[in-house]
């Protein structure tokens, strides 16, 4: 399950480029009826871009109302005098970020050349954007555009002309991270933004240009980026790949979670409970789970592991009903961790071995319970920030936390789904076709608002559910149906003789169904999994419909009703569009870079 | 002497029994593909099952590691039989390689994982121990320098001789061969004809299905000939190629040779 790379030098050198105005001869006017077609859209095209531009520009004084409003776009009203925790959640992202980036030998390589013509590109799109603006844009605006255009392109030229062998001369990645880096924090430095601030729960804004408070921390967190990039390059040659790689998937999946609830919230600890019901709870589920899946993960006590996990389950649903309706009054830590328990056991023949396989076993399982129950008492203790309005996270930061525990939460139960829709067992097979239709079948929006108002009115006394998880498990559902489907595609392409050859090998269901089959279906399905994330993040925006102030509905109703910007909306619109634009572009990028390491890799 | 023990010598006969199928009947819906058979493979023996195309010799070997479940007879395998009982059937399975006509190797993993997979998580080996066994098997096999790569960069040949060496992993007591150089280029039948010569020599018990009649000539310690979902005619391969009883085998050899 190795990952492959394929060494530059094996990559197959780029064609030859043709000079552009041989190219622009062959493809665009290489006959008559080509040229007319060619001069036709370009004026079509270039009529539409006059218009959009018109409706960016049409406004005077626009930018500052998104400028100004930067801070509000990306964290909402977190207070301003906590905002180290934002500083120190990113930086742990960044830094995850280049360990990630190092661990995976990621390693994007651009010839100078395509950095050439893209710059080119730029500058000429910026020239046009600047000769067909409308009039009613400021002339500083259409001089900006053909300055900018015209440096670009030369920039461009010069790059060619001076650098020689441009088509093969390749620039590190580490040189790509450098640039844009220094491109982002330039503009932070020299950019003029506008301070925000949250007074008497009313939003105000002042122009000006951003402090230091911001562009620090920015500047420190891509230094941080590239420092594990360099630093996590450098370990990779001497420690095991694998290892390196195993820690950041733990910390993918688990770390934000704490960046979140316990950064971001500053859960404010009774220690006296915790060290008196959460400690000792947690301590019992980790260390006695441990040693009875040791005990079970012997090779000889398969049977036993299958009746005690399956007594396990009974218990443990057992519980939840009992919570349903009341009976017995008991934590829902302690439920969760009976539920967990009961898989790991019935999953324990399936992952015996001699010693070292069932240490690492019962290890995993401790290390997974500590973190669960600490996680589980961050997010159930109150928080101390002080914010005029709950949830505590808002704008930018709640569409991605959002959209990436959705993903991370409806992949499992996709994968699920799709394993039980394609079963032999018929039960399964209707539970899940049913489950996958019926929520196929509502829009998002009925599912949002069933989970935000009707979930908490069907929940026993006593049993409580925030806003924000509410929001969260309507979005798992509704994506975990769609995720199924996908993966079920991937599922069908798996060929019957890879089924029997691991039946022939004598692998279990569960050791056939994780180690051969879903491997290749999943490779099958990643980019129709990618567009679903895709589709996932840019519907979170349908969380401001039920109360959650997201990066759109600051832009359309936040900004536009502060004083200083009444009716303002096109500016932050269209910023906010770019941003979603960003992140989705990259995400579609990064699954056709994976689709192609994973070809590489095992070519047929 | 019933059918199944035709053509045994006495010193044969009197080995221990691997695969016994009795009155082994199986319907795909209208289509009977099994009609009763009847056949023992004895220890360290090697059977090479000859047969038009549906007569149902792959439908046979496959029914003895339960890829097919039949409906009617006993198969026994190394005195273990072969019920619903899903801890029969993997018992039997641990104990019975198959290789495929389509190599059926992991696309996903490299040469090396996939013959280390089934040893670590069946029989519960530890890694280090599991890839020392493969790579003895892959030097067994003639192709130790390809352990790192994927399936999909080695030649039919070579995949073929990793599928053999995924099996022999496992250290069964039985192989089963179905067709196995069917799907092959003809300059890489032999490599991988050898491989299971050598093996033959080693003492292992086989099942063969194929047509390499070189192969049945040389290596078989009995052919059986099927057509039609029965057995026709059980023989040694001097009894077969050169005076066979029945008039069906003859006509079906000299199509063949």
């Amino acid at each position: 399950m190795s990952d492959v790379t394929v060494p530059t030098s094996q990559r197959a050198p780029e064609t030859p480029s043709t000079s552009p105005a041989r190219w622009v001869r062959e493809n665009l006017f290489s006959s008559v009826s080509n040229a007319i077609q060619t001069v036709f859209f370009s004026l079509v095209l270039l009529g539409l871009l006059r218009w959009v531009l018109g409706q960016i520009f049409s406004e005077e004084a626009n930018w500052t109302s998104v400028a100004t409003n930067m801070r509000l776009l990306f964290t909402y009203n977190y207070p301003t005098e906590q905002f180290v925790r934002i500083w120190f959640a990113a930086g742990a992202l960044f830094l995850a970020v280049g360990a990630s980036f190092a661990a995976w030998n990621l390693n994007p390589v651009v010839t100078v050349r395509r950095i050439a013509v893209a710059l080119a590109g730029t500058g000429a799109v910026s020239v046009v954007v600047g000769l067909i603006t409308p009039e009613a844009t400021p002339s500083s605006i259409r001089t900006g555009f053909l300055v900018v255009g015209v440096a670009l392109v030369v920039l461009a030229v010069l790059v060619t002309r001076l650098i020689p062998n441009a088509d093969r001369r390749q620039i590190p990645f580490l040189g790509l991270l450098i640039g844009v880096a220094v491109v982002v924090c330039g503009v932070l430095w020299f950019f003029p933004f506008g301070d925000y601030g949250f007074a008497d729960g009313a939003p105000t804004a002042e122009s000006g240009t951003i402090d230091s408070s911001t562009s620090l921390p920015v500047t420190v967190m891509f230094l941080i980026m590239i420092a594990t990039y360099v630093a996590g390059r450098a370990l990779a040659r001497r420690i095991d790949l694998g290892w390196l790689r195993r820690t950041m998937i733990g910390w993918w999946v688990i770390g934000p979670a704490f960046i979140v609830f316990l950064v971001l919230r500053d859960p404010e600890f009774d220690w006296g409970y915790v060290l008196a019901v959460d400690v000792p709870m947690g301590a019992a589920f980790a260390v006695g789970g441990a040693v009875l899946l040791y005990a079970l993960s012997k090779p000889s006590r398969s049977d036993l592991a299958r009746v005690i996990g399956a007594l396990l389950v009974a218990l443990a649903l057992f519980h939840w009903v009992a919570a349903f309706f009341g009976w017995y009054p008991m934590l829902q830590k302690a439920r969760f961790s009976f539920a967990l328990i009961a898989v790991a056991a019935l999953l324990a023949p399936t992952f015996a071995g001699e010693r070292s396989a069932r240490l690492r076993f019962a290890g995993g399982w401790f290390g997974f319970m500590v973190l669960f129950h600490w996680l589980l008492t961050g997010i159930n203790t109150p928080s101390t920030l002080d914010i005029a309005a709950p949830p505590f996270l808002g704008g930018f930061v709640l569409t991605v936390s959002i959209a990436y525990y959705v993903m991370l939460a409806s992949f499992p139960l996709g994968v699920l789904l799709s394993l039980a829709r394609t079963s032999k067992m018929p039960i399964f097979r209707v539970l899940s076709t049913t489950y996958i239709e019926v929520v196929r079948g509502v829009p998002l929006i009925t599912v949002l608002f069933f989970f935000s108002i009707m979930l908490p009115l069907f929940l026993p006394g006593g049993m409580g559910i925030s806003d924000l998880a509410a929001v969260f498990a309507g979005y798992t559902v509704f994506s975990a149906a769609y995720m199924a489907e996908n993966i079920r595609g991937g599922l069908q392409s798996v060929r019957r003789g890879q089924y029997e050859a691991a039946d022939a090998l004598g692998l279990t269901t569960v050791q056939r169904t994780a180690f051969i089959v879903l491997p290749q279906a999943l490779r099958v399905s990643i980019p129709n999994l990618v567009g679903q994330a895709i589709a996932t993040f840019k519907e979170t925006s349908l969380i401001a419909i039920v109360g959650g102030f997201d990066i759109l509905r600051i832009a359309n109703s936040t900004i536009p009703n502060q004083p200083d910007f009444l009716g303002q909306k096109r500016p932050a619109l269209f910023f906010i569009s770019v941003v979603y634009f960003i992140v989705a572009y990259s995400m579609s990028r990064a699954s056709r870079n994976l689709e192609e390491r994973l070809e590489a890799g095992q070519a047929r | 002497m019933s059918i199944a023990d035709q053509a045994l010598t006495e010193e044969m006969a009197s080995r221990r029994d691997m695969i016994v199928c009795r009155g082994v009947k199986k319907w795909f819906g209208d289509f009977q593909a099994l009609a009763g058979v009847d056949v023992t493979v004895k220890d360290r023996e090697v059977m090479v099952v000859l047969g038009p195309s549906g007569s149902g010799k792959s439908t046979l070997i496959r029914c003895i590691n339960r890829l097919e479940v039949h409906q009617e007879g006993e198969i026994i395998v190394d005195g273990v039989e072969m019920t619903n009982d899903m801890r029969n059937i993997e018992k039997i399975r641990s104990e019975v390689g198959m290789v495929f006509q389509q190599f059926n190797l992991f696309p996903h993993l490299t040469v090396l994982d996939n013959i280390t997979l089934a040893p670590i998580w069946v029989r519960k080996r530890a890694r280090v121990e599991a890839e020392a066994k493969a790579m003895e098997l892959l030097e067994r096999v003639g192709i130790p320098e390809q352990a790192g790569k994927f399936p999909g960069q080695l030649s039919g040949g070579q995949q073929q001789r990793v599928a053999i060496a995924r099996s022999l992993a496992m250290e069964p007591k039985i192989m089963l061969f179905d067709e196995p150089t069917s799907a092959l280029d003809p300059e890489m039948i032999s490599e991988v004809l050898d491989v299971m010569k050598d093996l033959a020599r080693g003492g292992m018990t086989m099942m063969v299905v194929t047509h390499e009649m070189g192969f049945a000539r040389e290596v078989a310690d009995r052919l059986v000939f099927m057509e039609s979902g029965d057995v026709v005619e059980v023989g040694t391969p001097e009894h077969f190629f050169t005076n066979p009883t029945e008039e069906r085998t003859k006509l079906f050899l000299s199509q063949i040779l």
